[in-house]
């Protein structure tokens, strides 16, 4: 592979993760607007842990994902029980308040004689680890894929237990799911926990390949693409989210033939989906078509 | 003191074009139930609409008012139609979905025909600074306070004394009880749509020409503006939205003041916050949505 | 088995229910008649925790229900088949089936049996075992929901209006399923306005109006035709 089919290929992967965790927010019948808070939070942690606290890149992984999913619950708890729109609103909120916070958070510590850590808006620079661990960026991509793999293998693993079903039936109808027995705030603020954890690792992965982070990276747009990519590729499997960032950012944005239209044409293209498919291609229905005629 | 009361009249001023989006915003939301993500964009389109119309024929205030108000409710209409009248009627996630692919359209659109970073627009720098003792007031603020003032009163005018307010009023407390009753739904709904972005895009105007420059940033801004202005209004009234806007204002321009541009900043979205948690009915909220999220609130 | 004393709920400012006493008994039909607006589901929503009672207590057994939460009160076995919110739409019928027993922590097993024991009860739902909820019929769609309420082992069913918007031979048989599963001896609450057929089978019955019980008994003890008029436009005239 050349390079520029590994940076694509990366990018989709990182951004996947940014969309699973906004999908996961949407089954339990919930808008966040304010993932690119955890992917931030999640580049920030592993950041510091590897480049200040010198700990190794598995640790520091770990504990961005760790502190996003923390987060993500700690957040939860008390919006969680607003109505759709003002949680919408209170994560949009939340997300911009901690790009605003990040822009005058500094944390620096002396590393080989060079000043290293978060800068306020100047950014974080010279998060290393893998720079210098020699890990060229085809290694890397493996990585970051792998990661992912393992995101959608625990998400499968909840679809064939009862896990992903309590998030669906919490978000079609929380009356209806409370009367079966179910707790909808725990189970939403689970959910959210979870989605805090996916994007804080989608985050941690993407400071290690870029070295330098600044808070004017996780801006609203990212996070609105964030939720727009499940939409457009479908609420009804993990795979949804994945096929949006694959047609926004594969097709349109890497294949040049729109060079220069892509917004124009991807936004058309979603308008005309959105009128023939409500719920994204990879909608319930859909989903239970092809895994019917999987089984065949 | 002196600076709390020029920073509370600033307030107030920009505050007043903030109520005008979230007016925008409201009258959409009561009728539709379903949140316009295009709604700066469309705006975006007028303001561009009017900067284009100044660059090229230098033209009055007067005729690039109309353009900017007329680009503003074509940009409108086109999302009202792609993303609201064609998308299922309990498909509310895939217009808001539609909307923003939409608003990503008009604003990728924009930056194309557009490619500067900034483009000039008139302000009205012929009207004096006016002093009132050792306050200044720019003559544009007044203007945004009055045309703020006045198209509340005249919209409250019109959903509460003609048929066409009826109308909408209806659609906007059940969609089938206004079918029923023989309201034209597509047509009201599609008109208020036409009448948000006509008030959007005079926010629009003013906020452009008190700036005298514009640039495609402008877009996210305006929509984030009245979206958060919209919901600490509590959602659904005029007066409302009107409040929430001078609030919003309010705190931004003593923020901006006292802590600048990045305390501001903080301070705003955590005030947010704090706010959606305690007062999740909004400021001005309706008795009648707290019963109906009572049940929700408690699972 | 659920003692209701003096329920009091409100949606902000409107009262409700004004202060709601009654007894489900045990191993019987208690039927709940009323006019449209008489606070019939709001009781059952009070009931079953999704709505909280600003005073009054409920009491099962020893235990203390008024104040827990929705969850909490299925697991004590008070089960729901709501109206109009019957059923998933996008999920299929047996996953619709599995979600009736998520409040089952205790004793997980079983599950698998209790499925094909409901679905051995109605055959037309095995039939449609794998189609979308969302494409039953209306009266599928609400032997679905008592499938699925079966599927928790309730100690009390709490069915609001089985018979709301399905044609009338479709709501004999959905009686007709009651009437098995009171033969059966379960605890059974069924609110409805068709007063009509609630009273074939009721074994106790109350009437609600206005938010207030203002009479009770037993079918055989009065005048048919006076109850229905009182249930259908909620006359207030004392009997």
């Amino acid at each position: 592979m050349d390079g520029f089919t590994i940076s694509v290929l990366t990018n989709i992967a990182l951004f996947s993760f940014l969309a699973i965790s906004a999908w996961i927010l949407l089954i339990a019948g919930e808008i966040s607007f304010g993932q690119q808070a955890y992917f931030a939070i999640g580049a920030y942690a592993a950041g510091i842990a590897t480049a200040v606290w010198q700990w190794p890149f598995v640790a520091g992984i770990a504990f961005g994902t760790g502190f996003g999913a923390a987060v993500g619950a700690l957040v939860a708890w008390p919006t969680i029980r607003l109505s759709g729109l003002h949680f919408a609103i209170a994560t949009l909120a939340f997300a911009e308040l901690v790009r605003a916070s990040l822009n005058v958070f500094s944390y620096q510590r002396d590393i080989d004689g060079y000043a290293t850590g978060p800068d306020g808006a100047n950014g974080f620079r010279d998060i290393r680890w893998v720079y210098e661990a020699g890990i060229e960026p085809g290694a890397y991509l493996v990585i970051v894929a792998g990661c992912l793999a393992a995101v959608i293998a625990l998400v499968a693993l909840m679809a064939r237990g009862r896990g992903m079903a309590r998030l669906r039936i919490v978000g079609e109808d929380p009356i209806l799911a409370a009367m079966q027995g179910l707790s909808v705030a725990r189970t939403k603020i689970a959910a959210a926990g979870l989605a805090g954890g996916v994007a804080g690792m989608g985050g941690a992965l993407y400071a290690h390949l870029a070295t330098y982070i600044e808070p004017a990276q996780f801006s609203v747009m990212t996070g609105v693409h964030a939720l727009a990519y499940g939409l457009i590729g479908g609420l009804g499997t993990v795979l949804g989210p994945i096929l949006g960032v694959l047609i926004d950012i594969g097709l349109l944005e890497s294949l040049r033939v729109f060079s220069g239209y892509r917004m124009i044409v991807f936004g058309g293209l979603v308008a005309l989906v959105l009128i023939l498919r409500p719920r994204g291609l990879l909608d319930e229905r859909n989903v239970h078509r092809i895994s019917a005629w999987l089984r065949r | 003191m002196i600076d709390v009361v020029q920073n509370t009249l600033d307030g107030l001023a920009i505050g007043s074009a903030y109520g005008l989006l979230a007016l925008g915003f409201t009258l959409i939301f009561g009728v539709m139930r379903r949140l316009n993500m295009a709604f700066g964009s469309s705006i975006l389109v007028g303001i561009f609409a009017g900067a284009w119309l100044h660059g090229q024929w230098a033209a009055g205030m007067i005729p690039i008012f109309a353009a900017t108000l007329a680009g503003a409710v074509l940009a409108a209409a086109y999302v009202e139609r792609l993303s609201f009248a064609w998308i299922r009627g309990d498909a509310a996630l895939a217009s808001m979905a539609s909307s923003f692919a939409l608003w990503m359209q008009l604003e990728d659109g924009i930056a194309r025909a557009f490619p500067q970073r900034s483009y000039a627009f008139p302000s009205f720098d012929i009207l004096p600074l006016l002093e009132l003792g050792p306050l200044l007031l720019r003559p544009e603020f007044i203007a945004m306070f009055l045309t703020a003032a006045v198209l509340v009163v005249a919209l409250h005018l019109m959903l509460t004394r003609t048929v066409f307010g009826l109308q909408v009023r209806t659609l906007s407390e059940s969609r089938e009880a206004a079918r029923v009753s023989g309201v034209n739904v597509g047509r009201v709904a599609f008109l208020t749509f036409c009448i948000a972005a006509a008030i959007g895009g005079v926010a629009g105007f003013l906020i452009a020409a008190t700036d005298g420059q514009i640039s495609t940033k402008l877009g996210l801004w305006i929509t984030m503006k009245g979206l958060i202005a919209m919901v600490i209004s509590g959602l659904g009234s005029l007066r409302g939205a009107l409040i929430g806007g001078l609030v919003l204002g309010l705190v931004e321009a003593q923020a901006q003041w006292y802590l600048g541009a990045s305390g501001r900043e903080i301070t705003v979205f955590a005030l947010l916050f704090v706010a959606l948690i305690l007062l999740p009915q909004g400021l001005a909220g309706r008795a009648d949505a707290a019963a109906r999220n009572e049940a929700l609130r408690r699972l | 088995m659920l003692e209701i004393r003096d329920i009091k709920t409100s949606y902000g400012k409107i009262a409700a229910l004004k202060g709601v006493s009654l007894d489900i008994r045990d191993g019987g039909l208690t039927c709940l008649l009323g006019p449209n607006g008489a606070g019939k589901t709001t009781l059952i929503w009070t009931i079953a925790g999704i709505l909280k009672a600003q005073s009054g207590s409920i009491k099962m057994g020893g235990d203390e229900l008024a104040g827990l939460k929705a969850h909490q009160i299925v697991e004590k076995g008070v089960v729901t088949v709501p109206e109009n919110r019957l059923v998933f739409p996008e999920m299929t019928v047996t996953d619709n089936l599995i979600a009736g027993a998520f409040s089952r922590r205790k004793e997980k097993g079983g599950v698998s049996e209790d499925l094909e024991a409901v679905l051995e009860r109605f055959p037309r739902l095995r039939e449609r075992a794998t189609q979308e909820a969302g494409t039953l019929s209306g009266g599928e769609q609400q032997m679905l929901a008592v499938g699925r309420a079966l599927m928790a082992r309730p100690k009390i069913l709490l069915m609001d209006e089985p018979s709301t918007g399905l044609a009338p031979i479709i709501v004999e048989e959905i009686f007709e399923i009651i009437g098995q599963l009171r033969d059966e001896g379960r605890t059974i609450f069924l609110v409805e306005q068709n007063a009509n057929l609630a009273l074939d089978y009721a074994d106790h019955f109350y009437l609600l109006e206005q938010g207030q019980v203002t009479f009770g008994g037993d079918p055989g003890e009065v005048d048919h035709d006076e109850l229905i008029a009182r249930a259908y436009l909620g006359a207030r005239k004392a009997s």
